[in-house]
């Protein structure tokens, strides 16, 4: 009998593609990958979550940059947050899945670095083209762990303000020059809601309820609080939390906001006019100016409203990070770098389409990216963004931030009080601090 | 008592009951008929919708347009721009190639092992055939988590062998081969043996001869069961050079979001291949399919 | 045989073993036979029966997908496991879903089947309208479906807005998806059932209505009173093999209802499993709770084959 089965991984799944194919009998047309593996090109294998409208910008960038350098780009684009996360993970794990990924910084610690992670050499940083004096200071320190470097950031992005210029004309709360008026605190945003909401007869402003915890973690900051975490427990300040917890009840109460709205639902409220304005975040200003070449719509965007004394908002890093590999290649290895410095160098148009705030100084610095229109109107996002606490189970579609909106999306919905929110807030928190850590 | 089992072959001889031949067009039966109709076009309204709005621009097919069954200008751009992006077909080659494999292997493992566990006598026999067939309790999502990390640590993983074989351990398949094999009379093999025959050509000369139903039945089911398989390929493919259509779909975003004329044209044409392949051999998919639930 | 054959499932003595075959002159024993099981006994082994063992080992320990060292730490992930709130919730709404989707997948589908039964002429697109799902992928099923649920502009609401019947569902986008996902998973998966009854249907020979045609009874009556119970055999294996089905659920919550930035807060067993192990990394806490799901479907299924075989004597 020569039917056993064959000893593992004796047979590659290009060979087997191959096999398969002719078998099949197709020819080699119409077969991407097994063409690729074929041809000399060096491949670069990028994994991003960016489903957003930001994706098509650096689908572009990507073109330009194969056209270039000659090198062949593969990126895909998972579903973002979890999905994402958990594929990375589970080809890091295998050791055997992309070059290169995009992650959110704040996630660094959560993906087990030193074990799931290629570090990044200094040197070789640098024979790419990129220096540790390129990036803010503080961005730069959050990219190391265990004294290795892991991630290089290439943007800051957060929540934002846009406003529709024709709505808000006729509500009467523009400035002169075209801009939103500058309110202070709760009473006066609502108040400009509400007349916002007399003239597009539904909402006045459209924000994802799905994404509660963004705009909780933004009005938690903006009263300066804190949130610790330790071995055992955990300390939230309830006040500040119920305040911020107050103001979501009290908008989709009145109807200055929908009760239910995922990311989708919310942008279209903004382009069909459901609502004068939208709290997401910068990168959705690609879909708004592509709505606006065909069907017209006149908007501008400006910070996070000033809630609770000022204009803090929740944000975080996009930064490449190297996936474990079984083994590199030393073309594909530097092809890789050459990659993420190439985006970095180019990112500009970064900043320009997706409305990123490019981490690269020299970018962020020059006079072209300064007179970059509406970047220039929300620049101080920068100094403002707040990242995610810093604990293993946190950061951008982390469980502390998915499990906390699940809790906020009820408070929306006006199912679930400010009150019982915050206490459930509080407990999800303790399961999470309570469990075993499974990174370190 | 064996008068029903043994005869494999002769199921296409069996007469089909005789139709009714009365003509009379009762009320009750013109209900019946309008019913069902309805019914029948009302299931199909998912796909017509998904057709409908593949066909249609993007601008048409976004949220807050009005209605409309026939786009008011049709589009190919959401096919065009699916097939563009290459996945989709290498998505489809992969599918095909995972479960070719997974429906050849399965039937060939089983074929073998089922042909034993009727025929020969060998030692451990009923220990070996109890072990196996309690592997049928075991539900193959209750062994994910170590399964991963067995085809990780073979270095299978992103692989077609990863995906494959895990599938093609199927116990109930066993089973069912082996029952048929046992209604399968004694007396042809005897002939064979008698001329010196090996099991390896008995098998393949007397008994898969007479197995072609059966096999067929085994083989459709199996394929059409790894095509659709999602969890396994979701946890073991992770390149999406090597995903297979399923998960592909269900993962990738590749910018499908929120275009949904385009959307629905990566919809329409996954559901396609094996929609084709059932238009064409709807009577034997029919049949194996409802055999091998039958039988299990 | 059933598989091709389609017997009147009561007819056909399926159930019990076939009498054992006399010894023949083919049958001496010797190593010959495990030659030709060893094949798929091995992939059994190493894909099967390994990764059960395996599990069972990983239960007791810290095992972690980032690939750290392994440590023994007892019972603690099951003691975990049995207070955690979560896993208990899923597998709760895991039998909600079991409890929704079991009745219409077998009334619906014997229905659909005596529908087609009794329209022959329109038998290929019944049979093809009812059936194609099941061949459909579960991801296009669910992007058929997320398209038809759209809340603002959806086909769904759409109609139920036009005729008065509301219109402002939010269908999977809410905190509570399950009736939303057992609609797409009867559309999906209805097809199965409606198959084996239709076999099983057609197997039914004209000879048993002969005295109820004589006595002059109308269609539904002999649906009630003879096609019915003799369709009870098949009934039972259709319920069972729903049930274990229901119990698996995974693909399509996950697909519409899981993660993402579509949030559901209810998980079904499997998810939770898959979330806790590959999202949260905890291999070793996940084994654990993959056992306990185990035992759930495995005392279903025996309960169930039980009370079936029990019935059927």
């Amino acid at each position: 009998m020569r039917n056993h089965p064959s000893p593992p991984g004796a047979l590659s799944r290009r060979s087997l593609l191959a096999g398969g194919a002719a078998a099949a009998g197709l020819g080699l047309s119409g077969c991407g990958s097994l063409a690729t593996s074929l041809s000399d090109q060096t491949v670069v294998r990028q994994w991003n979550l960016l489903a957003g409208s930001d994706g098509a910008i650096m689908t572009d960038m990507h073109q330009q940059f194969m056209d270039e350098t000659g090198i062949d780009l593969k990126a895909t684009t998972f579903a973002w947050g979890t999905p994402f996360y958990t594929k990375l993970t589970m080809g890091a794990a295998g050791g055997n899945a992309a070059d290169v990924a995009t992650i959110h910084l704040s996630r660094l610690e959560s993906l087990s670095p030193t074990t799931l992670m290629d570090p990044i050499d200094l040197g070789e940083l640098e024979e790419a083209g990129l220096r540790p004096e390129d990036f803010p200071p503080a961005m730069w320190d959050r990219c190391f762990s265990d004294g290795e470097l892991y991630a290089v950031p290439i943007d800051t992005h957060a929540l934002v303000n846009y406003y529709n210029r024709t709505i808000c004309d006729q509500a009467g709360v523009l400035n002169d020059d075209g801009t939103l008026l500058e309110t202070h605190g709760v009473d006066e945003y609502f108040d400009l809601l509400r007349a916002v909401k007399d003239v597009t007869g539904e909402y006045g402003t459209s924000l994802d309820t799905n994404a509660g915890w963004r705009q909780f973690w933004a009005w938690y900051r903006q009263q300066d609080g804190e949130w610790a975490f330790h071995e055992d427990g955990h300390e939230l300040d309830d006040d500040k939390a119920l305040a911020a917890i107050q103001v979501m009840w009290d908008m989709a109460e009145e109807g200055l906001c929908p009760r239910v709205s995922d990311g989708g639902q919310t942008a279209a409220n903004f382009e069909n006019g459901a609502g004068g304005l939208v709290q997401v975040g910068n990168w959705e200003i690609t879909r708004f100016r592509q709505f606006d070449e065909t069907q017209g719509l006149d908007f501008s965007m400006t910070e996070m409203p000033d809630f609770f004394g000022n204009r803090r908002t929740q944000g975080d890093s996009h930064s490449y990070i190297i996936p474990r590999h079984n083994l590199w290649s030393d073309e594909g290895r530097r092809a890789t770098l050459d990659y993420i410095s190439w985006m970095l160098q180019h990112s500009l148009q970064w900043g320009a389409g997706a409305g990123h705030t490019p981490a690269y100084l020299p970018v962020t610095e020059s006079a072209e990216y300064q007179a970059l229109e509406p970047n220039a109107e929300y620049a101080g996002v920068s100094e403002n963004v707040q990242y995610d606490p810093d604990v293993w189970f946190s950061g951008s579609a982390a469980p502390l931030a998915d499990r906390v909106a699940q809790v906020l999306a009820g408070v929306y919905a006006g199912n679930t009080t400010p009150e019982q929110a915050l206490d459930a807030v509080k407990a999800e928190a303790q399961t999470l601090v309570e469990q075993p850590n499974p990174v370190d | 008592m064996t008068a029903v089992d043994t005869r494999p072959r002769t199921s296409k001889a069996k007469p089909r009951p005789l139709p009714r031949k009365r003509k009379r067009i009762t009320a009750g039966s013109a209900l019946v008929y309008i019913s069902a109709f309805f019914l029948a076009l009302l299931w199909l309204v998912p796909f017509l919708w998904a057709l409908s709005t593949s066909f249609k621009t993007e601008t048409d097919a976004s949220l807050g347009q009005p209605i409309r069954w026939l786009p008011p200008e049709w589009s190919v751009e959401g096919y065009r721009t699916v097939l563009e992006r290459g996945d989709h077909v290498t998505w489809m080659i992969n599918s095909t190639v995972v479960s070719t494999i997974v429906t050849v292997l399965t039937l060939v493992l089983c074929v073998l092992a089922a042909y034993a566990f009727s025929r020969l006598e060998f030692p451990f026999k009923r220990t070996i055939y109890g072990v196996i067939l309690a592997g049928i309790m075991i539900p193959p999502q209750a062994i994910i988590i170590p399964l991963f990390d067995v085809v990780s640590s073979l270095k299978m993983v992103d692989t077609y062998w990863g995906l494959a074989l895990p599938q093609v351990v199927a116990p109930v398949m066993i089973f069912i081969l082996k029952r048929f094999f046992d209604g399968i009379p004694r007396d042809y093999e005897e002939a064979a043996t008698l001329d010196g025959a090996g099991h390896l050509r008995i098998l393949r000369s007397v008994i898969l001869p007479l197995s072609g139903p059966i096999l067929a039945a085994v083989g459709i089911f199996t394929f059409i069961l790894s095509w659709n398989n999602f969890l396994w390929p979701l946890l073991v493919a992770n390149d999406p050079s090597i995903m297979t259509l399923p998960v592909g779909l269900g993962v990738v975003a590749g910018g499908y979001g929120l275009f949904y004329a385009q959307n629905m044209a990566a919809a329409v044409l996954g559901a396609l291949p094996l929609l084709i392949v059932f238009l064409i051999f709807q009577k034997q998919i029919v049949r194996g399919v409802a055999g091998v639930g039958l039988s299990r | 045989m059933m598989t091709t054959d389609t017997q009147a499932p009561d007819a056909a003595p399926t159930a019990d073993k076939p009498p054992s075959p006399t010894p023949t002159a083919v049958k001496r024993r010797s190593w010959t036979g495990l030659w030709f099981v060893l094949p798929f006994a091995a992939v059994y082994v190493v894909f099967l029966l390994w990764p059960m063992i395996l599990g069972l080992y990983y239960s007791f320990t810290d095992k972690s997908l980032t690939g750290r060292p392994v440590s023994w730490i007892g019972l603690d992930n099951w003691t975990e496991a049995f207070g955690d709130e979560r896993a208990w919730q899923s597998l709760l709404n895991t039998a909600e879903f079991t409890l929704y989707s079991t009745p219409p997948l077998v009334i619906l589908a014997l229905a659909l089947a005596l529908l087609t039964h009794r329209a022959r002429k329109l038998g290929w697109f019944l049979r093809l309208s009812f059936f194609a799902p099941f061949v459909v992928p579960v991801s296009v099923v669910t992007m058929l479906w997320m398209w038809l649920y759209q809340p603002d502009g959806g086909l769904i609401n759409h109609y139920l807005g036009a005729w008065g019947l509301g219109g402002d569902h939010l269908w999977v986008f809410q905190e509570h998806a399950m009736g939303s996902v057992v609609i797409t998973t009867v559309w999906w998966t209805l097809g199965f059932n409606f198959l084996l009854y239709l076999a099983a249907l057609q197997a039914i020979p004209n000879e048993v209505y002969e005295a109820a045609d004589i006595d002059g009874a109308n269609w539904w009556q002999k649906t009630v009173r003879i096609t019915i119970p003799l369709l009870k055999r098949i009934t039972a294996l259709v319920i069972v093999l729903q049930l274990i089905n229901s119990l698996r659920i995974f693909d399509q919550y996950y697909l519409m209802a899981g993660g993402g930035t579509n949030l559901s807060p209810e998980k079904v067993a499997i998810q939770h499993i898959y979330e806790m192990g590959f999202t949260g990394l905890r291999v070793g806490y996940a084994s654990a709770l993959s056992y306990i799901l185990f035992v759930f479907i495995l005392i279903v299924a025996i309960v169930q084959l039980r009370l079936l075989s029990r019935k059927e004597d």
